[in-house]
């Protein structure tokens, strides 16, 4: 796999998901209207009140992310699995590291994009503030679409068909959504253990270094709070690798 | 060094056996033949050679490679015009070509890709909007950006109209004579007959019939055809019928023009006229009916 052949596969993907009216409207539509859209909702509810903008903006990047990532990875690859589109990405000699790398850096890129359009608008419109230390923000913002990303692709696996991938990736967005508090205090209502579940989570990792970012504190207390997320992003990464390493398939099943 | 070497290749599926143990071996700058009914095992043979698929047994050398481990320098060399696989619909056929190119190594000048398959005046359509056939010649387009040494054609021209095959049959017919190897599967047996040096036939995953296609054809038995004359019984014939079919004689033999010679002969001394007189030697249609009769019995 090369570089070179990876940017040109993810250029290709670029261009197809922006000429895409189902994967604008479902993935880019939706994620900023409701990325956006909540926020400014409580802004007005909560007048006052930033802390709870903030809140709510980090638990609606959970939902971006796994809307714009995770579902649009697995959606868009099966699509594709099932049109042979990746059969003939693969006749053309590329590895096929550099044509999965290449699929899902576009999407990945995407999601990030997305984010910060949602963040950069949330914090323009409403009270909330910009987050103190944004490099780290937006470093995890970019590992978290890649994990999520990269889950979508391992994701694919269980998918039979293209018909039935957009509804057996919907309720993930929900759960992330849940468990990063993008509904409101649900989560409050949830047993400990469900909690504690939620907790571990790719979203949530983004959702906790988020929350440090956005709150009082110094660059080393940044770092011991992007500790343990790395770690749960680390591990996820490793998960859906193996996973794809392992069943991913590049056409639809015959037997 | 041959182009493609098939020694005792078997591929199932779960409990099915699509490719039972073949052998075969193409030459550099031939154009082959693999030729079957559906499910005969000709698709997934390609798919082994072409790298999609791990074979189950027996060794495939594709250009001297292993073609599932060293795939990717197996693909720099070659082209695949598979039997199905997909385009990005709303891309014209000139982005499509463009984006290939982009992933091709020295891939062809777009317009000359295009002009050699004959979609020049269809650079501005969307390929949703391509007929069946016009897939087919963009499929060909992308199969040969990259100037391949070997080629893969499935069913080339399925879908295509008379004059778009006998286009596409030229261009093959040009790329081997530039050197380009080609492996082809096709349904049309005019097509094999027309195109390859060489063939092999395929019955239920196993090859029934191989050999160069002039020699294969020549060993055939040839073909006369005519309506039986009034008057004249079966048995009265210089020539012993095979089969009578409404009222039409058929005789199958070693010399189609001997024996029409004999007949005309024959009915000349009598005064009779052989109508709807037909002599042809042996196609790849008959071989193919001389097999299927053959395992029938």
């Amino acid at each position: 796999m090369t570089a070179r052949e990876t940017l040109a596969v993810a250029r290709l993907g670029g261009r197809i998901y922006w000429r895409d009216k189902q994967a604008l409207t479902a993935t880019v539509l939706t994620s900023l209207g409701l990325g956006i859209g909540l926020p400014v909702l409580m802004d007005r509810v909560r007048a006052g009140d930033p802390s709870v903008v903030a809140a709510q903006l980090l638990g609606m990047l959970a939902v971006v992310l796994t809307l714009s990532g995770f579902n649009q990875s697995a959606v868009s690859l099966t699509a594709r699995r099932d049109q042979l589109v990746l059969k003939r990405l693969r006749a053309t000699g590329l590895s096929d590291g550099a044509v999965l790398g290449g699929e899902l850096l576009n999407i990945m890129v995407q999601g990030v994009l997305i984010a910060l359009v949602t963040t950069v608008a949330v914090v323009n419109l409403t009270s909330a503030p910009a987050p103190r230390d944004p490099i780290l923000f937006a470093v995890f913002v970019v590992l978290g679409a890649a994990v999520i990303t990269l889950l979508g692709a391992a994701w694919t696996v269980v998918i039979p068909r293209a018909e039935v991938a957009a509804p057996m990736s919907i309720p993930f967005f929900m759960i992330a959504g849940l468990g990063a508090g993008a509904f409101g205090p649900m989560g409050q209502l949830l047993p400990g253990w469900l909690t504690t579940a939620l907790d571990l989570l790719p979203t949530a990792a983004v959702v906790k270094v988020g929350r440090a970012t956005f709150a009082d504190g110094t660059f080393a207390d940044d770092l011991q709070a992007a500790a343990v997320p790395l770690l749960i992003l680390t591990v996820w990464a490793a998960i859906a690798l193996l996973v794809i390493s392992r069943w991913f398939r590049w056409e639809a099943r015959r037997s | 060094m041959e182009a493609i070497q098939v020694d005792g290749l078997r591929k199932s599926y779960g409990d099915f056996e699509a490719v039972r143990e073949i052998s075969f071996s193409v030459a550099r700058g031939e154009i082959f033949a693999l030729l079957g009914r559906n499910g005969a095992g000709k698709s997934t043979t390609m798919e082994v050679l072409a790298g999609f698929q791990r074979p189950d047994g027996g060794t495939v050398r594709v250009l001297g490679l292993d073609p599932v481990k060293d795939r990717a320098k197996v693909r720099k060399s070659t082209g695949i015009m598979l039997q199905e696989a997909g385009f990005f619909p709303d891309l014209t056929v000139a982005q499509t070509v463009d984006s290939w190119r982009q992933l091709v190594p020295a891939a062809r000048p777009r317009a000359e890709a295009l002009e050699l398959t004959g979609l020049t005046g269809k650079a501005g359509t969307k390929v949703r909007q391509l007929s069946g056939g016009e897939k087919r010649r963009l499929d060909l387009a992308l199969a040969t950006l990259g100037r391949p040494d070997l080629l893969f054609l499935d069913e080339p021209t399925t879908g295509m109209d008379p004059e778009a095959r006998k286009a596409t049959w030229d261009v093959v017919t040009d790329l081997a004579a530039h050197g380009t190897t080609v492996l082809l599967t096709t349904h049309y047996l005019e097509e094999a007959q027309r195109l390859a040096s060489r063939m092999a036939i395929m019955d239920r995953g196993a090859i029934v019939a191989a050999g160069g296609m002039a020699e294969t054809l020549a060993a055939q038995t040839g073909r006369v055809a005519f309506e039986l004359p009034d008057g004249v019984e079966i048995h009265d014939l210089p020539v012993e019928a095979t089969a009578v079919e409404g009222g039409t004689v058929i005789c199958r033999v070693p010399d189609p023009d001997v024996a029409a010679q004999t007949l005309l002969g024959w009915a000349g001394e009598r005064g009779l006229r052989l109508r709807g007189l037909e002599v042809r030697t042996a196609t790849l249609e008959d071989l193919f009916l001389d097999l299927a009769s053959k395992e029938n019995a």
